[in-house]
């Protein structure tokens, strides 16, 4: 047994990092929030970078490589807030598998797509002009109208979509749907995990500069315990994002359990990280100009994407239940 | 190297000679002893331990795979779990060829049971405040004091024994540590009943104990680094490896999933949140300790990062047995169910022993995050003035 990242991966998060780092920022976060600014990197410079579209095959114009990697640079773009989401990119290369020419476009950038789940707001609407949905078990494609929602945290571009004139791509396609959603949840919660050490990091920094009472508040166990749960949540996502990666690539039987495990610790991990680094930061973190509340509004709002986390927690349940009747 | 949970052909083949071994060899329930002398003389005990040291220069994987395959057959850890986890290791570090050779064979086997005489009833989180006094006596040592919490020192033969040599420095730099004979004269043990009923561990008091020099483990005043190879070692065979803290989830699940049935349909909503939140915290702990293990597969040395693994797999432990209680429904009340309700009254004591989960945070905050310590009222003064 071996769990951990090899050079590969961690040359790979070094270039990711370096990429969205410079081309993307909560600051762009805030500018989509005030003023509907185009989201940063944005969809062309994603599929132009090569890193959206890890997972699509070669032969269709995309990396040929793993969830794992993917994972990988989901967790740069969640440091940083990037949009849009290396999820739709996961989700579609699953569903597309079977479709060469789709799969090329959404490689080279032609199709740009979304991906619709049950009622809600779509993940990545706004701006999109191909919808995949399934509809009586059946994997359709169409155009859509979109209408944004007033968004918490604009770079998830949530929208309803009236799908217009659909084709079939792939009957009986429930088996597909759910891997899909599973790959899906899994890099959301690799993003999750990005935005949480980031969050991390912002409260450790600070905790160790700012002072009350002659002292760095870091010193004190009140604030200082705080953020080690967080620390001790952020590390325990990292190994479940990883095993569920692992899993999508290499173990399918261990990703139903792996994935939603990994959406659930990402929904709440998230939330705590959030809420723990506003705390730590006093007035400062609550005021519009700091950026604590541009990942609290990626919390509050992935934490129902794919699934709320109650439904997460549910099918954790359910399939040790399952696993243990057995 | 790729990442990957299956074993490698080496593993896979110590696995088979595991498991082949444990299926040839029963335990006896009322032997712990025999069996682990029985585990010990096929190889299986001190796994990680140097050759010279007894052991059998295995890796840290091997010795995880034995704790598997036996956690899996429901054995119970082996009587001298805290000789092999912490003191062996101690002696193995700081101890003289002669203590090596006398006493490491010995433990591994259970010929000798070995204790931990470490905390004092004003010395726990803050052990280094400890009062046990060591003065010279000729070419030796006389003790006195009272140590407290020390689990088996009704069965044991030796202990490692933690003591104050010096009062005139600061506290952490007059400590020296020693081998201790626990059935010499002036060492008196008291039973202490814990608040589940065991009575696993013990008061021990030393009156004018007499200890020879050659006991001694590591230099006169160097007693705090030698404890704190202990006390890494002791992070190890706690909550690492990917080994549970108190119940398996799986155990856990296949409970609720035997009694969810008879649950009103709000609860069983409930039940099943319930178990999913202890689950996903125990999944992360486990995953966790297998990342923590590959590392120090790799040589790397267990760090303070090490904590988390018990800080988190004690809460998941405690919330993932309070659904298996609660599931009892109106017997969940009473005692009636032997299982789970002696899992709950076991529970609390994990969050207090090897670490509270208090000073742990405090470890984790400091060590990994880096951020600023507490200040100490006792900084700066020696043990004597600190005692006002």
């Amino acid at each position: 047994m071996n769990f951990d990242l090899d050079q590969e991966h961690l040359d790979l998060a070094d270039g990711a990092r370096d990429f969205l780092s410079g081309s993307a920022s909560p600051a762009a976060a805030r500018a989509a929030l005030d003023e509907g600014a185009g989201l940063l990197p944005g969809r062309a410079e994603l599929i132009k970078s090569g890193y959206a579209t890890i997972t699509v095959p070669e032969s269709a114009g995309g990396g040929g490589g793993t969830v794992l990697q993917l994972a990988v640079v989901a967790e740069q773009a969640g440091r940083v807030l990037a949009g849009p989401s290396t999820v739709t990119f996961a989700r579609a290369a699953v569903l597309l598998e079977s479709d060469p020419d789709r799969l090329a476009g959404l490689a080279d950038g032609s199709l740009v797509v979304a991906v619709i789940d049950g009622d809600g707001p779509v993940l990545d609407a706004v701006g999109a002009g191909t919808f995949l949905a399934l509809r009586d078990g059946t994997l359709v494609c169409g155009p859509g109208r979109v209408t944004a929602r007033r968004p918490i945290d604009a770079t998830r571009g949530l929208g309803d979509v009236t799908l217009g004139d659909t084709i079939d791509l792939v009957r009986d396609a429930r088996p597909l749907w759910r891997t899909a959603e599973r790959v899906g949840r899994t890099i959301l919660a690799a993003e999750g995990l990005g935005a949480a050490a980031r969050l991390l990091e912002m409260g450790v920094e600070y905790a160790k500069q700012r002072h009350t009472f002659g002292r760095p508040i870091g010193s004190y166990q009140a604030v200082k315990h705080m953020l080690v749960d967080v620390y001790v949540a952020v590390e325990q996502l990292r190994s479940l994002v990883w095993w569920a990666a692992w899993a999508a690539d290499r173990a399918p039987g261990e990703l139903p359990l792996a994935s939603a495990a990994a959406k659930a610790a990402a929904a709440t991990t998230l939330e705590l990280a959030a809420e723990t680094v506003i705390q730590v930061h006093g007035g400062i973190g609550y005021t519009w100009e700091h950026d604590a509340h541009l990942y609290w509004r990626r919390a509050k709002t992935d934490r129902f994407l794919l699934g709320d986390d109650v439904a997460a927690f549910d099918e954790v349940a359910r399939l040790a239940m399952g696993e243990a009747a057995r | 190297m790729r990442m990957d949970f299956d074993d490698t052909p080496d593993e896979a083949a110590w696995r088979t000679e595991v498991r082949s071994f444990l299926d040839r060899h029963a335990p006896g329930p009322d032997q712990p002893r025999a069996w682990q002398a029985t585990l010990y003389d096929a190889g299986f005990v001190g796994v990680t331990w140097p050759v010279e040291a007894g052991g059998r220069g295995g890796t840290p994987m091997q010795q995880a795979i034995v704790d598997q395959e036996t956690a899996r057959r429901g054995l119970p850890p082996l009587i001298n779990l805290i000789g092999i986890g912490m003191c062996g290791p101690t002696v193995i570090v700081h101890g003289s060829e002669r203590q090596r050779q006398r006493y490491l064979k010995r433990l591994l086997r259970a010929d000798d049971l070995w204790c931990q005489l470490f905390s004092e009833p004003a010395a726990g989180s803050d052990l280094a405040a400890l009062r046990t006094r060591a003065v010279r006596d000729g070419d030796g040592w006389r003790v006195s004091g009272q140590k407290v919490w020390t689990t088996l020192a009704h069965l044991a033969d030796f202990g490692i024994l933690l003591t104050r040599t010096d009062p005139d420095v600061p506290k952490h730099r007059g400590l020296t540590m020693f081998v201790v004979d626990m059935k010499a004269p002036g060492v008196t043990v008291r039973p202490l009943r814990q608040m589940n009923g065991d009575a696993h561990f013990n008061e021990v008091f030393f009156d004018d104990v007499r200890i020879p020099d050659d006991e001694r483990l590591g230099d006169v005043g160097d007693g705090w680094r030698v404890a704190l190879t202990t006390l890494m070692s002791e992070r190890l065979s706690l909550g690492g490896g990917g080994t549970s803290i108190g119940p398996k989830p799986e155990a856990v699940a296949r409970h609720v999933a035997r009694h969810i049935g008879a649950l009103p349909e709000d609860r069983r909503a409930l039940a099943r949140q319930e178990l999913g939140r202890g689950y996903v915290a125990a999944l992360g702990a486990r995953y966790t300790g297998y990342r923590q293990l590959s590392r120090l597969n790799r040589g790397e040395l267990p760090g303070p990062e090490a904590s988390a693994g018990k800080l988190s797999g004690t809460r998941s432990a405690r919330d993932l047995t309070d659904l298996a209680v609660r599931v009892l429904g109106p017997d969940a009340a009473t005692g009636d169910d032997g299982e789970w309700q002696n899992m709950q009254a076991m529970l609390p004591g994990m969050a207090i022993a090897g670490g509270s989960d208090q000073v742990l945070r405090n470890i984790i905050g400091e060590r990994v995050l880096g951020l600023p310590a507490e200040p100490r009222a006792d900084k700066g003064v020696t043990f004597r003035e600190s005692l006002g």
